[in-house]
């Protein structure tokens, strides 16, 4: 089997950008696990796999259904599906999340973690109750979940592509479902990853834990999609 | 605390694998076999999740469930697919790859994201391993072997796969989840982790009733029958245990 084949490296490569792109979405999805259902802390209420995982397989199945639909598409088509799925669901989760605690909880949203909130340089740390990480989701938070979902999509849909691909010429009928499934697997190993470096809990890009776990994680990630690649290429010398 | 006497975590290493391997070598003469076998890794993986997950991994316990499934996953497709004709040496290679990924996820969280879990390593082994095993298990009881096109047509074709996913994450990672506390026991945990790996035996039972026929029936009154045996038995490990707890009153000022 010609593993230094060009394609196939590149192939491999892809594979390794999309995972690392999985891990890079979850730093900025405001996930505020246990405490945040409790309007103890910003962010999201649930913990950051399901946050990651949720989105990165709703980017999943838009792309798929893009690439079904339109088996001509260009890689840049899916993984914009993919985006799209994945940001849609993440910010209606946060809307029907924000009105819960707007309406429901009655919290006013502030971060803890920067004075200012730097898009719309509202003041936070007098909004924040004592004793509380902040609450709800602010306008930083919500942007940068949109596009830490949009990262997510894109990475799911790209490694969708890439292993239907290479797999369709060998198994046509099932491609779609071997294809879907490994994705489904390589996302959630690139999603737990990081969520052990988060540790719980981060508001987002603004977050000063961002800089200090995210170089670490996607080290972690690239390196472990690419041995996902291999094997994923190497899958396919015992289709027939 | 430990003045009970607890099954050594290679004990259960040990019946993980032989049982895994076992019940998925029987499946293609008996598909409940796979199931079987498949919960005998159910409660290695419990074990070894109880294992890493008492030292707090700050994401909740559902995430270890999920990553083991998801390297699992990836070992398995490889580990049958790779071996084309030989068949019989799928699950092997499965296990094999799976505990490498495993080992290398583990050095990675230890020693560069640096979770400062000392058995992160091994533990992450054992899981991805007794993954893989799940995911072959279940997948060849409904198949009715463990061929690689075989699964793919039985399984991952009709989104049987995704069941299997997701119930075998939940029945490895929900023993520790619920019985976790200060009053968590070893014996309880795993009898839990006999009834969540028997419950999923029962849905495979259902997903093989559609593609095997009648077979799968045995599938799912075995299941049903074992869910019962281990659930009673958990049931009476809580009510054992219960009966222990007493009040200690506040807590004392000064550590003694």
């Amino acid at each position: 089997m010609a593993v230094i084949d060009p394609t196939m490296l590149m192939n491999i490569f892809l594979i390794g950008i999309s995972g690392t792109l999985i891990c890079l979405a979850v730093h900025f999805i405001p996930v505020g696990g246990a405490p945040a259902a409790m309007a103890q802390a910003t962010g999201i209420g649930t913990g950051t796999v399901e946050l990651a995982a949720g989105s990165g397989l709703v980017g999943l199945i838009t792309s798929s259904y893009m690439y079904a639909y339109e088996p001509a598409a260009s890689m840049t088509l899916v993984m914009a599906a993919g985006a799209m799925g994945a940001a849609i669901m993440l910010a209606s989760t946060m809307l029907a999340g924000g009105y819960i605690y707007a309406y429901g909880v009655a919290v006013p949203f502030a971060s803890a973690q920067v004075k200012k909130d730097p898009i719309t340089r509202e003041r936070q740390d007098i909004y924040v109750s004592k004793g509380t990480q902040g609450q709800g989701i602010p306008t930083i938070c919500f942007v940068s979940g949109v596009v830490g979902s949009g990262l997510g999509g894109a990475g799911g849909g790209l490694i969708y592509f890439v292993l239907m691909g290479i797999y369709s010429p060998l198994i046509a009928a099932s491609a779609a479902a071997v294809a879907g499934v490994f994705t489904m697997g390589v996302f959630y190993v690139n999603s737990v990853i990081p969520s052990y470096g988060v540790g719980g809990t981060i508001e987002g890009v603004h977050d000063p834990k961002f800089r200090r776990v995210v170089p670490k994680d996607v080290l972690t990630s690239f390196v472990v999609s690419i041995i996902c690649g291999v094997i994923a290429i190497m899958i396919t010398g015992g289709m027939s | 605390m430990s003045d009970i006497k607890e099954i050594s975590p290679n004990t259960l290493a040990l019946f993980g694998i032989i049982g895994g391997l076992i019940g998925i070598y029987l499946s293609p003469y008996a598909p409940a076999a796979g199931s079987i076998g498949a919960i005998c890794a159910v409660i290695w993986g419990a074990e070894a999740v109880r294992r890493v997950a008492k030292y707090g991994l700050g994401t909740g316990v559902p995430s270890i469930g999920q990553i083991a499934l998801g390297m699992g996953i990836i070992a398995a497709m490889f580990g049958l697919a790779i071996v084309k004709d030989k068949i019989l040496a799928g699950p092997i290679v499965s296990l094999i790859t799976a505990s490498v990924i495993g080992l290398i996820i583990g050095w990675f969280a230890q020693n560069v994201i640096k979770m400062k879990i000392p058995v992160m390593i091994r533990c992450m082994t054992e899981i991805a391993a007794s993954g893989a095993l799940i995911i072959i298990g279940y997948s060849a009881s409904v198949a009715g072997n463990y061929e690689f096109n075989n699964i793919v047509n039985l399984v991952f074709d009709n989104g049987v796969i995704l069941a299997v996913f997701w119930v075998g994450a939940v029945a490895m990672l929900h023993p520790f989840n619920a019985c976790l506390g200060p009053d968590e026991k070893q014996q309880r945990l795993l009898y839990l982790a006999g009834s969540t790996g028997a419950i999923t035996m029962a849905l495979m039972g259902i997903a093989a009733l559609m593609t095997l026929g009648l077979g799968g029936a045995i599938t799912l009154v075995l299941g049903i029958i074992l869910w019962l045996v281990f659930y009673k038995k958990f049931w009476d490990e809580v009510y054992k245990d219960a009966a222990s707890v007493v009040g200690t009153g506040l807590i004392p000022k000064t550590e003694a």
